[in-house]
C-alpha cells in the first residue's frame, strides 16, 4: 500500500508491505503513478545498489527510478529484486515514453524504512 | 503547526531564541507580518528553521524570509551563513535545483503596440521553449562543450551578447567550478537539457509593467509603465538535481567522521574546507553555471519567438534587465568576515554602491525579481542596505506556497482556472491542467504582502509591478 500525505511544497510518500521488498515495490508503483505509462517493447535494466542503511536504500532505489526516467525515458512497470540488508540487486522492466517529470529528486528528510509489529513501513519526501 | 516561542523584535521581525532548543547555536529570525506569520506557523517551517540554526559554524541567525514555507531540511525561503573556512556547507541548504532563478527581459514595445499579437507571441514561446519532460532541449552538447558550459556558464554558448553576461548575477559564472566534480550521471542528465524549462513552478511569462513605484530605478533598469517584459523561471534541471543528490548522499556517510550531529538527515553537510566540502562547492558552481547558461538558452529562444511574431526590431531591441539566482551558496564578505551564504529560495539583494553589481545599477541597487503566483503580479525590487545589515544581503524569492498541491487541486479545477485566467486576458499554454491547478493563486501567499514586508524591513524596495498577460507553464 502507498499513499501521498500532505506537504506544503513537496510530496511525502508513506509505504507499507509485509516484506521489505514489498515496500520497494510500493515505492515503484507510486513513482509510476506520478510518471505515467510508456509504450512499445519491454526494456530490461539490471540494477545493483549498496547503501549505508535501509532508509538510504529506499531513497537510492527511488533515485534509480528517477534517473532511468530522466535519461532513458523508462517508466518501470515491474521489478525483480532481492535484498541483502541495505544491498539490492535485480532487474527493472518497463517501457519507454515521455515520463511526466514530476519528481526532481529524492530527499533524506523524514526518511524511514523499518519493520513495526511485523509490518514493513517506509516514508520518503520527494522534491517536486 | 509550530509552537515555537517567538519574540517580536520590531514591526516585521520575530526571533526564536537560541535558548529555545539545546542544539541551536544561533537564534532563528523571521521577517513577516501578523498574517504571514500565522500562515508560517501552519506547517513545519519554523521547526526546520530551528534545525538550520544547529549547523556547525552557523553565524548570526538562521533567517526566514516572509515567503518561507516547509521544504526538506532547510525551509524554502531560508538563509544561513556559515563562517569560512571551517563552517559547514550543506547541499540541502542550496536545494536540488541548484541556481534555480529568474531572468527578466524588457521588450522595446508597449502593451498597446503589442495589440492583438499577444496570443501569437505566447503560442510561439510555447513552441520554441521545451517544457516538461527531461530531454529534447534546443542544444545537445557533447561532453567537451558541456564541460565548457559547466566552467564558463553562458559565455560558453555561441553568440551570447556581452550585455546579457554583464547583467547576470556573478556575470553568470561562479569561479572554481570543476566539471570533474560533477558525476557521470549528472553529465548524462544535463546533456540534452540546456534550453529547457522543466516542470513544477517553472514558467516563461509575458507581462506588462502596470505600475512604476521608483521611477529613477525603473529608468535605470530600462523599465517604463506599459512596457512588455518576459520573465523566465528555471534552473539547472536534472544536472543540478543529480549534483545535489550525489553530495547529500556522500556527506550523509561522512557525518560521523566530522562528529556532526544533525536533527534532520537532509541537512547532511561537511566543513567547507574538507575534501567533501570543497568538491561539493566546485560541483555546485558548475551546476550554477549550467543554470545560467540554461536561462541564457531560454532567453535566446524567447528572442527567436519574438523575431518570428514581432519582427527583427523587437527581437534585436529586447534587452536583459538582470538574472538572479535563488537557490545557491556563495562565499561573501559580511561584517568583515568570509562566510558561505546559503540561500534556499532566497535572493541576493545587494544595495547601491556594491561592487558586486553592474556599474549601471550602482546608484540604485541590485535588481531583484519576485514572481507572484500564476495570474498575479510579479515585482521588480532593488536591494537595500538593510539586507546587508540584517540578512546577509538577502531578500525573498516569491510569494511562497501556503497550500499543498493536493489541497490546491481540491479547491480548484485546472480547466476552470484556465478559463478564469483567460477571462482576465491572460493567455495560458501548459502541458497539464492538473499541474495548472497545483500552481493556482490560492495555493500561494499574497505576493503584495510579502514584498511589503521586505520593504518595511529595509531589505529591498519596490521599483515596479508586472502583470501577466500570457504564461507558458512547465
Amino acid at each position: 500500500m502507498f499513499r501521498f500525505v500532505e506537504h506544503t511544497a513537496e510530496l511525502e510518500l508513506e509505504l507499507e508491505a509485509d516484506a521489505p521488498e514489498g515496500v520497494l515495490e510500493e515505492a515503484r508503483r507510486a513513482f509510476a503513478e506520478l510518471a505515467g505509462t510508456g509504450s512499445g517493447e519491454i526494456v530490461e535494466c539490471p540494477i545493483a545498489i549498496e547503501s549505508p542503511d535501509l532508509p538510504a536504500l529506499l531513497a537510492a532505489w527511488l533515485d534509480e527510478l528517477v534517473f532511468l526516467a530522466d535519461t532513458e525515458r523508462l517508466i518501470a512497470e515491474s521489478a525483480e529484486i532481492s535484498m541483502d540488508g541495505p544491498r539490492l540487486t535485480g532487474v527493472v522492466r518497463g517501457r519507454r515514453g515521455e515520463p511526466r517529470p514530476v519528481v526532481k529528486a529524492v530527499t533524506l528528510h523524514r526518511l524511514s524504512f523499518q519493520a513495526e509489529n511485523g509490518v514493513w513501513r517506509g516514508r520518503v519526501v520527494l522534491d517536486v | 503547526m509550530s509552537n515555537a516561542e517567538l519574540v517580536r523584535l520590531d514591526e516585521t521581525t520575530w526571533e526564536i531564541p537560541a535558548s529555545s532548543r539545546a542544539d541551536m547555536r544561533v537564534p532563528a529570525r523571521i521577517f513577516a507580518d501578523d498574517e504571514i506569520l500565522a500562515e508560517i506557523r501552519d506547517d513545519r517551517s519554523l521547526e526546520q528553521l530551528q534545525n538550520v540554526a544547529t549547523l556547525p559554524g552557523v553565524v548570526g541567525a538562521a533567517i526566514a524570509m516572509p515567503d518561507i514555507h516547509q521544504g526538506y531540511g532547510f525551509p524554502v525561503g531560508g538563509v544561513a551563513a556559515t563562517e569560512m573556512p571551517d563552517g559547514v556547507v550543506s547541499p540541502g541548504g542550496v536545494g536540488y535545483d541548484i541556481n534555480c532563478g529568474v531572468r527578466l527581459l524588457a521588450l522595446p514595445l508597449t502593451e498597446t503596440e503589442l495589440g492583438t499579437r499577444r496570443e501569437a507571441v505566447v503560442h510561439e514561446l510555447a513552441r520554441t521553449i521545451p517544457a516538461g519532460a527531461g530531454r529534447h532541449g534546443a542544444l545537445h552538447l557533447r561532453d567537451a562543450s558541456l564541460d565548457e558550459v559547466l566552467r564558463e556558464g553562458p559565455r560558453a554558448l555561441p553568440g551570447v551578447g556581452t550585455d546579457d553576461v554583464e547583467r547576470t548575477e556573478s556575470h553568470g559564472r561562479i569561479e572554481d567550478a570543476d566539471p570533474a566534480a560533477v558525476s557521470e550521471r549528472a553529465h548524462l542528465r544535463g546533456r540534452d537539457q540546456l534550453g529547457t524549462m522543466g516542470s513544477g513552478n517553472h514558467f516563461v511569462e509575458l507581462q506588462v509593467v502596470d505600475e512604476v513605484i521608483d521611477s529613477q530605478a525603473a529608468e535605470i533598469f530600462g523599465l517604463a509603465r506599459g512596457q512588455i517584459t518576459v520573465l523566465i523561471h528555471s534552473g539547472s534541471r536534472g544536472l543540478g538535481h543529480q549534483v545535489c543528490t550525489d553530495y547529500v548522499r556522500l556527506m550523509d556517510t561522512r557525518l560521523a567522521d566530522y562528529r556532526i550531529h544533525l536533527p534532520d538527515r537532509q541537512l547532511a553537510c561537511a566543513p567547507a574546507s574538507s575534501p567533501e566540502g570543497r568538491r561539493y562547492l566546485a560541483a555546485m558552481a558548475a551546476a550554477a553555471n549550467f543554470a545560467w547558461a540554461n536561462r541564457q538558452a531560454i532567453a535566446d529562444g524567447v528572442r527567436r519567438a519574438i523575431r518570428v511574431v514581432l519582427g527583427d526590431d523587437a527581437a534585436d531591441g529586447t534587452s536583459q534587465v538582470y538574472d538572479v539566482a535563488h537557490n545557491v551558496a556563495k562565499v561573501e564578505v559580511h561584517d568583515g568576515g568570509r562566510v558561505c551564504v546559503h540561500r534556499k529560495g532566497a535572493t541576493r539583494a545587494f544595495p547601491a554602491g556594491s561592487e558586486e553589481i553592474p556599474t549601471a545599477f550602482r546608484d540604485v541597487g541590485q535588481p531583484v525579481f519576485i514572481p507572484g503566483s500564476m495570474g498575479t503580479a510579479s515585482y521588480v525590487l532593488a536591494g537595500e542596505q538593510g539586507a546587508m545589515d540584517r540578512s546577509f544581503g538577502t531578500t525573498c524569492h516569491g510569494a511562497g506556497r501556503r497550500l499543498s498541491r493536493t489541497a490546491a487541486r481540491k479547491q480548484v479545477q485546472g480547466a476552470e482556472l484556465r478559463r478564469e485566467l483567460e477571462s482576465r486576458g491572460i493567455v495560458v499554454r501548459c502541458l497539464s491542467t492538473k499541474g495548472l491547478a497545483e500552481e493556482a493563486p490560492l495555493a500561494y501567499k499574497d505576493v503584495d504582502r510579502v514584498v511589503r514586508v521586505v520593504e518595511r524591513a529595509g531589505l529591498a524596495r519596490r521599483v515596479a509591478r508586472l502583470s501577466p498577460i500570457g504564461v507558458v507553464k512547465g
